[in-house]
């Protein structure tokens, strides 16, 4: 291998900048050279690690021997190179240039003889905050163009001002657009198409008219946004302005930490000031290689962590009131309380996106201190088994990275919505479908992935099983291989027709999606929620995994599961499952409770856990009487009867009503912790400010209520404490071991059954848009504003039956029960399917327990009378 | 109409961006402008997103996003005309019928679009309407050469 490597090594050639020789790598730009050099270029179109622009000609050059001028990042070096980078014409030319852009933005603030002492003079009489002095833009002290003004020793604007009036734009989600700011460098429609394929920026019209703008200028929700808010990082000027702590001022502390929103993990960079945080966002002047985040990463922590809702005391419920007390107090009141419910009839709910040195804490408190396996992460998968089982697979077959989505020549995505509930992950695909990849789409419905996709094939909701298998049993076909039984029997059974009319797909496209398959020398397979969460899911674990053999190899063919919330596997590794300790030992292994009785030095119950579904329906005096939640959850009806209720959250919810007390919890950005990513890999998050109150983390929360209750072994005095006792117990560096299966696996013929009384198949969206269980669309005005959830979006088959028209109201009916949505049509939904997004209110309404058992439930829809 | 447009459509390779202009130029031949609805035929054809095929349409001055009237009516601001005042007759023409150029009058009677030159600068100030040529045009002809068109 290294030797392949050593002959592809780059040539090394030397140049000359400034007078300063160097050897710099053949084919990179004379720009690029300069910035490994520390040699500063005036730049303001140029952005890293996108395609050569060159579109604002600040960055031009003189070199030796070469007619002109020429644009340092677009020109590449050679051997022997003389550039220099300043000189008097140089700076006249490049003056022109911005002195130009200058005469259509406002420079009171660029250019001004008492700029430096005008801070000085912004004091006001007023006891209220004032922005006086010419203060035109929330980017002041954040400016590329201000910088230029200075590097250029720019001092005033020959040309007349063609200022342009326009309208700034208030009404977007997140962040404001003033396009009498915008300089046209081109960076956010750039970043838009080029790096995140999203297509709703573009330069519109001509000449002097030019914008940059959407199709008929319509808004950017409408244009299909995403709100990555990648336009917003990269915007030299104030014309993209994020709402979130404008007019602040510049950050004085910039935080590297990780994002636990969703398990892609993302490294985030976080500005703030004093202790609170501005944004989340590039650290100033480092504007051109901003870290890629999706809605949530990018706009959704400082919102929740400085909510003027958030509470900060532990309060207590004192005849139907909320009432502060102290934390010793509440502790001690918690502790006196769990005494009375040892036992099976205590529970606990977790989440998944708290670090596992929390969620160990949780597992380990409810087991050896209140003698319970009912243990659990909120919204865990229907299938108890599944994450075992990926475990074990990746055990064998380590996650591909992120970065190596393209490695392979077709990516086969099957019912994921990655463009929502893991953005980034989506990227990479639409990037590999970009780079000239076979994309390969399977889902219930037509969604934005299949629009970078080279085939889609639609398969009706909840029939995953029909689909795998048939695919399976072409796929066996074409490659004349014995058809495995499960799947000759399911031939057998029932003719053509029938099946295309059950699965709603047709079978030349499933031999077509075969082929493809069959021809790819190497497929990297994705699989969403739509597999996952589905009490079948360790089927069609089993049925991927079997064609994935087929297909070439395990070893060839990888699998990339993407779970949701921010840290389920690793939550689940370390125990937080009714029926797994930490590293998925048995609880009801013999020898593993042993093991883990002798570690903890205690006696370890023997009873059977439930999982946070059926702790909810057993709440009853001989069920579950306690319960303590950790973050928020759906509001059930259930949690009326229970006797004691105690919340940890960062907010009172509908949820808190049925709690006797609440505790002040600290968010990620507060407090230290481990998450193991979508890769597998282990992801430290720091603390970035300090917590409010006496909000703290679970793991030190639970510490005192064992002490509290004369406890042992919970003697942590930092988080990486408990990160150092998981760690002598279970291996976090993930040795490889054998998979089990060597043939293929055996398949049950079990799936999602329609009905006649209630022939609609509403898809659900699993929702992710929520910290611990603290829903943002109820949080955050904006994230309401773009997620449209609580809509009930039908196919224009389905509401030609209906009096009710497009945007009016209907009745959703299921065996759970009933309620009115508004109904809008989508386009993508086949035949008899309708989609929605549900709120934490409409979840009773698809299941008795606190989340759907899969993400489709049988309907009827009428109107309202 | 969708059926004209796919017929269209069909002639070119399906994802193909470097198909965009040729596209949108025969879409025009065929409805006379390029609708909102054609644009998002287009786009999901050829997969280049709205935004960007508005971003063309919009910088050629060939296309026109408002059906035609049933006459239009061309001003000549080139040199010749700008200087005799073509200006004037424009302003004064907008004020007469009620549009900007770009657009149609409600009534679809007359659809405006500016110029930059007719090749008869000898006349100018020029107006033109369909293919007749009004020559050395004032603000007071304007009301008399609009009335010969219905």
């Amino acid at each position: 291998m290294t030797e392949v490597i050593e002959k592809k090594k780059i040539k090394k050639i030397s140049i000359t900048i400034d007078g300063k020789s160097m050897m710099v790598s053949e084919g990179i730009t004379i720009l690029e050279a300069a910035r490994k050099a520390g040699i500063y270029i005036p730049t303001l179109c140029y952005l890293d690690n996108l395609p050569h622009y060159g579109g604002c000609r600040l960055c031009m050059v003189e070199i030796k021997n070469s007619k002109g001028y020429q644009t340092a990042c677009t020109t590449p070096v050679c051997q022997g190179m003389e550039i220099i980078t300043k000189t008097a014409d140089l700076q006249i030319l490049r003056r022109d240039i911005l002195e130009l852009i200058l005469s259509e933005h406002t420079f009171t603030c660029l250019i001004c003889k008492d700029k430096n002492d005008c801070s000085e003079y912004m004091h006001s009489t007023r006891k209220v905050g004032v922005t006086t002095g010419c203060n035109f833009c929330t980017r002041n002290g954040d400016c590329e163009l201000q910088d230029l003004v200075e590097y250029l020793e720019l001092k005033d604007v020959r040309f007349p001002i063609a200022y342009r009036g326009l309208e700034p734009v208030k009404d977007n989600p997140f962040y404001e657009l003033d396009y009498n700011l915008c300089v046209l460098c081109g960076r956010c429609v750039r970043i838009c198409n080029e790096e995140r394929n999203s297509g709703v920026l573009a330069f519109v019209q001509r000449g002097n008219a030019t914008l940059v703008g959407t199709a008929f200028l319509e808004s950017q929700k409408d244009a299909g946004c995403e709100y990555c808010g990648a336009c917003v990082d990269v915007c030299p000027t104030g014309s993209i302005a994020e709402k979130m702590g404008s007019w602040v001022g510049c950050p004085d502390n910039s935080t590297i930490t990780t994002c636990v929103l969703c398990p892609v993990g993302c490294k985030m960079n976080v500005n703030s000031k004093g202790n609170r945080i501005i944004n989340v966002g590039p650290e100033p002047g480092k504007r051109t290689a901003p870290l890629q985040l999706c809605v949530r990463g990018k706009f959704v922590p400082g919102d929740i962590v400085h909510h003027p809702d958030r509470i900060n005391k532990p309060l207590l419920k004192k005849e139907n009131r909320w009432v502060e007390i102290a934390w010793d107090d509440a502790i001690r009141y918690i502790a006196r309380n769990l005494e009375k419910y040892k036992g099976s009839q205590f529970g606990m709910i977790g989440s998944a996106q708290d670090s596992i040195e929390n969620n160990y804490i949780l597992q380990k408190f409810t087991r050896k201190v209140m003698k319970s396996n009912n243990v659990d992460l909120l919204f865990s998968y229907p299938g108890k088994n599944l994450l075992k089982k990926i475990h074990e697979y990746y055990n064998a077959f380590p996650p591909i990275g992120l970065n190596k989505i393209e490695s392979a020549d077709t990516i086969f995505v099957i019912g994921s919505q990655a463009y929502s509930s893991h953005p980034i992950v989506e990227n990479r695909i639409r990037k590999a479908y970009k780079n000239g990849k076979q994309v390969v789409v399977a889902h219930t419905h037509n969604n934005r992935t299949a629009d970078f996709s080279n085939l889609f094939v639609n398969f009706n909701p909840g029939k995953e099983y029909s689909f795998l298998s048939m695919l399976m049993a072409y796929i066996s076909v074409v490659l004349k291989k014995r058809l495995p039984d499960s799947v000759r029997e399911l031939l057998e059974n029932s003719n053509q027709r029938k099946l295309e009319r059950i699965g709603g797909f047709r079978m030349e496209e499933i031999e077509q999606f075969a082929r493809t398959l069959v021809k790819s020398r190497k497929i990297n397979i994705i699989v969403g929620e739509w597999i996952l969460r589905s009490p079948e899911s360790e089927n069609s674990f089993n049925l991927l995994i079997n064609i994935s053999r087929l297909l070439g190899g395990l070893e060839n063919n990888r699998v990339l599961f993407l779970l949701d919330e921010g840290n389920r596997y690793g939550g689940t590794l370390v125990g937080i499952h009714p029926d797994y300790f930490a590293g998925f030992a048995r609880v009801h292994n013999r020898v593993d409770h042993n093991k883990w009785a002798g570690l903890w030095n205690t006696k370890l119950p023997h009873q059977k856990g439930l999982s946070a579904n059926e702790m909810i329906k057993n709440i009853s005096n001989d069920g579950i009487r306690a319960l303590f939640v950790m973050g928020d959850m759906p509001p059930h009806k259930n949690l009326a009867d229970l006797e004691f209720m105690v919340q940890q959250n960062m907010f009172l919810s509908q949820t808190s009503d049925y709690a006797n007390i609440v505790l002040p919890l600290c968010s990620f950005t507060e407090t230290e912790g481990h998450i193991i990513d979508v890769e597998r890999s282990l992801k430290k998050f720091t603390p970035v400010i300090k917590p409010p109150g006496l909000a703290r983390p679970a793991w030190a929360t639970m510490q005192e209520i064992a002490e509290g209750m004369r406890q042992d072994g919970f003697g942590y005095k930092r988080a990486n404490m408990i990160l150092s006792e998981i760690k002598s117990v279970i291996d976090l560096s993930f040795s490889t071991a054998e998979f089990e299966s060597k043939r293929l696996m055996s398949v049950n013929r079990t799936e999602h059954r329609k009905s006649n009384k209630f022939p609609v198949q509403v898809i659900i969206e699993p929702n992710h848009f929520h910290y611990m269980g603290n829903l943002l669309s109820a949080l955050i005005p904006d994230m309401k504003a773009i997620r449209e959830e609580s809509v009930l979006f039908v196919s224009e088959k389905l509401l030609r039956d209906l009096t009710a028209r497009d945007g009016e109201k209907v009745r959703l009916i299921t065996t759970f029960g009933k309620k009115v949505f508004k109904v809008k049509i989508m386009s993508g939904l086949n035949g008899k399917a309708a989609y929605i997004k549900p709120t934490w209110d409409d979840l009773p309404l698809f299941s008795d327990g606190l989340s759907p058992e899969r993400c489709v439930v049988n309907a009827k829809i009428e109107d309202v009378d | 109409m969708a059926d004209s447009l796919n017929n269209l459509l069909s002639k070119y390779p399906q994802n193909d961006e470097g198909s965009l202009i040729p596209v949108l130029q025969q879409t025009q031949g065929l409805y006379g402008y390029i609708s909102k609805e054609a644009i998002e035929k287009i786009s999901s054809y050829l997969r280049v997103s709205r935004s960007t095929i508005f971003g063309v349409t919009s910088f050629y001055s060939q296309f026109r996003f408002n059906p035609p009237g049933r006459n239009s009516i061309k001003i000549c601001l080139g040199t010749a005309c700008h200087v005799q005042g073509g200006d004037f007759l424009l302003n004064a023409l907008q004020l007469e019928i009620g549009i900007e150029p770009g657009q149609t009058t409600e009534d679809k009677r007359f659809d405006l679009t500016r110029v930059a030159c007719l090749g008869c600068c000898a006349l100018a100030p020029v107006m033109m309407v369909n293919n007749d040529i009004h020559s050395r045009m004032s603000v007071i002809k304007i009301r008399e050469v609009l009335k010969k068109y219905e």
